[in-house]
């Protein structure tokens, strides 16, 4: 009997903080598939420069802000959000769509960290570590005119490559007349990231050959994407071209 | 000073370098590289030395300590045991480096036995020894350290002669006086007497470094193995003693002290051992008492973390090179942070700046 349990908790807190909840809660009813905290409960404030500014420094509403947050709920934060400076939200969203089966060590020790004790040490297990070894080869290879333009950040590439592999306009399967038509519609930016994500992931995972590890393949995939070749590139251009084709169905977009 | 760290580049003179040198960094020419160490660097120097297309260690207390030791040496007394011990990660096996590449620029015989662990684990094959039926042979890893013995030392496998026939086979001998290269040839070509070949050079090296022609350093990664259980099996699934192979029984004699005219620098290591637990890391728990009985007495030398020093140069050199990307990295808060999740631990240390 959970169900009720927790609505009757959530009606409590709801009664002593004398906020009503935005959204509707019928009685009766308990929502599974949204968050489990009610809405008066605010995001938390991981960023460390946020706390440390002088109190002088501050405009009218952050101190307001402050002084708001000392009595407001607040959600308790992720284990993934530290308060490391070396942290990158959209390498974080990578690995964790890499993940399966709630393997995050694995992920995480594929992507960025390496494990302490892994038995191969002669090979790069992690994709940014293979990444920034590749460009370092190249740069020492290539002559002093060609070394300003090698980018050596593993980070950069990263975001580059898949702001490279973003989709501008996408397409959906929309039913008119009892058929489905591939109907070019705008993207928001979260979906186009979305996207240009799962096209790397699922490319890599799929055409890798049999004894290469994914390391090694992500970073590959990732070099070409930043170069704006590869096949992640050439499927964001196949789609493109799709909606130039079903330009005249753009009408049957209602929103 | 912490801020103005420099490195000092000295490509020549390993012996000049003093407690003053504490903490910088020295690059020594690749070719050295490849030919003194074949085997035994550890795999991410490897890698970051191809990276960076050059080869650049530390100078640190522990290698400064045994440098020291090394030059005032005495050549009559018998051959002292230093071991150097430590966490995982300090720096052991690269400390054990900088001593044979000291010594090999002193033109010094270096006996290198990259990792013990190596051949008292997967075995693929292994032979009933022709010498003495109670041991085994273990053919691939002795002709694979025949190999590299003999690219390390070349110049001596030409002026060494043995004195003492040896005989192979039916057919085959090798004469008193011939040169020790012919041996190692023989143990590379027929890789069936590999170790006996390998037995054979340790006698010869042993007997004749006392009598001042060269010096010898005898130096061994992961001497625990030599002390420990192994896991091969015989075919009866029955277990194997580390004294029933004939390498771990030969090397065993040459850690002893009976002899002069060299140094012994051995390292303990946890990472490769059998059947020790993890946290591991002092010579009576790694060596058990057969071994610590069998090395004493023998000098300690402890090699820890980084202290503050060594840290914001090892920091350095890695912005020299333009390793670490990252562009909060450069900044105090970024350094701090390293230091929080390494522990000035050298091998973290180096597995964050990685990906960074």
């Amino acid at each position: 009997m959970a169900a009720p349990v927790m609505k009757t908790v959530r009606g409590w807190s709801d009664l002593a903080l004398g906020v009503r909840s935005a959204v509707l809660r019928l009685p009766g009813l308990s929502q599974v598939r949204w968050s489990r905290y009610s809405p008066e409960y605010r995001d938390p404030q991981i960023d460390k420069e946020y706390y440390r500014k002088p109190l002088a420094e501050q405009t009218e509403e952050q101190k307001f802000e402050l002084e708001l947050r000392k009595t407001q709920l607040i959600k308790a934060a992720p284990a993934t959000k530290t308060g490391s400076v070396f942290e990158d939200p959209l390498i974080s969203k990578f690995t964790n769509m890499m993940m399966k089966g709630g393997n995050k060590v694995l992920a995480r020790s594929l992507m960025t960290k390496e494990a302490w004790g892994v038995l191969v040490h002669w090979i790069p297990w992690q994709t940014l570590e293979a990444v920034k070894r590749k460009q370092f080869e190249k740069y020492h290879a290539a002559s002093p005119e060609e070394r300003a333009a090698i980018e050596r950040n593993p980070y950069t590439i990263f975001h580059q490559a898949l702001k490279n592999c973003e989709p501008v306009i996408g397409l959906v399967p929309i039913l008119k007349g009892g058929h489905f038509y591939q109907v070019p519609v705008p993207l928001s930016d979260r979906r186009r990231r979305f996207m240009a994500m799962k096209w790397m992931i699922t490319e890599c995972r799929e055409k890798k050959p049999r004894r290469m590890l994914m390391p090694e393949k992500l970073s590959q995939e990732l070099l070409e994407a930043f170069h704006n070749q590869g096949p992640v590139i050439r499927r964001k251009h196949d789609m493109h071209k799709m909606a130039e084709a079903n330009r005249a169905l753009a009408h049957y977009r209602w929103w | 000073m912490l801020k103005g760290m420099r490195r000092l580049i000295s490509k020549v003179h390993k012996a000049k370098h003093e407690e003053q040198h504490e903490g910088q960094h020295y690059s020594l020419p690749l070719q050295d590289m490849k030919t003194i160490f074949p085997h035994g660097l550890p795999p991410r120097f490897v890698m970051q030395m191809k990276t960076f297309n050059e080869a650049c260690l530390m100078v640190r207390k522990p290698a400064l300590e045994l440098l020291h030791h090394l030059k005032n040496t005495n050549f009559d007394h018998p051959a002292v045991r230093y071991v150097l011990y430590g966490e995982k990660g300090t720096g052991k096996t690269l400390s054990l480096c900088h001593i044979i590449h000291f010594c090999a620029k002193q033109d010094w015989l270096i006996l290198h036995i990259p990792d013990g662990h190596l051949w008292v684990k997967n075995c693929q094959d292994l032979l009933q020894s022709t010498y003495n039926k109670q041991r085994f042979d273990q053919p691939l890893e002795a002709s694979v350290w025949l190999k590299n013995f003999k690219t390390a030392n070349e110049r001596f496998l030409s002026q060494i002669k043995i004195q003492e026939k040896y005989v192979w086979n039916k057919r085959e001998s090798v004469e008193k006086g011939s040169l020790l290269g012919e041996v190692v040839e023989q143990g590379i070509t027929r890789v069936r007497n590999a170790t006996d070949a390998v037995g054979i050079v340790l006698k010869e090296l042993k007997r004749q470094s006392s009598l001042g022609i060269f010096r010898l350093l005898v130096a061994v990664d992961g001497v625990n193995a030599l002390w420990g259980r192994t896991t091969l099996k015989r075919e009866d699934k029955s277990p194997i003693a580390p004294e029933e192979l004939a390498l771990i029984y030969n090397l065993r004699k040459m850690v002893k002290n009976d002899w002069h005219g060299g140094a012994i620098v051995l390292t303990l290591s946890q990472t490769g051992s059998l059947f020790k637990p993890r946290r591991a890391c002092l010579p009576q728990e790694l060596l058990g008492k057969e071994g610590f009985d069998a090395l004493d007495p023998f000098i300690p030398i402890l090699v820890s973390n980084y202290n503050p020093k060594e840290f914001e140069s090892c920091i350095q050199y890695y912005l020299e090179n333009s390793w670490l990307q990252h562009e909060k990295a450069h900044t105090e808060e970024g350094k701090k942070e390293l230091l929080f999740l390494s522990n000035a631990n050298p091998g973290q240390l180096e597995r964050l700046c990685a990906y960074l």
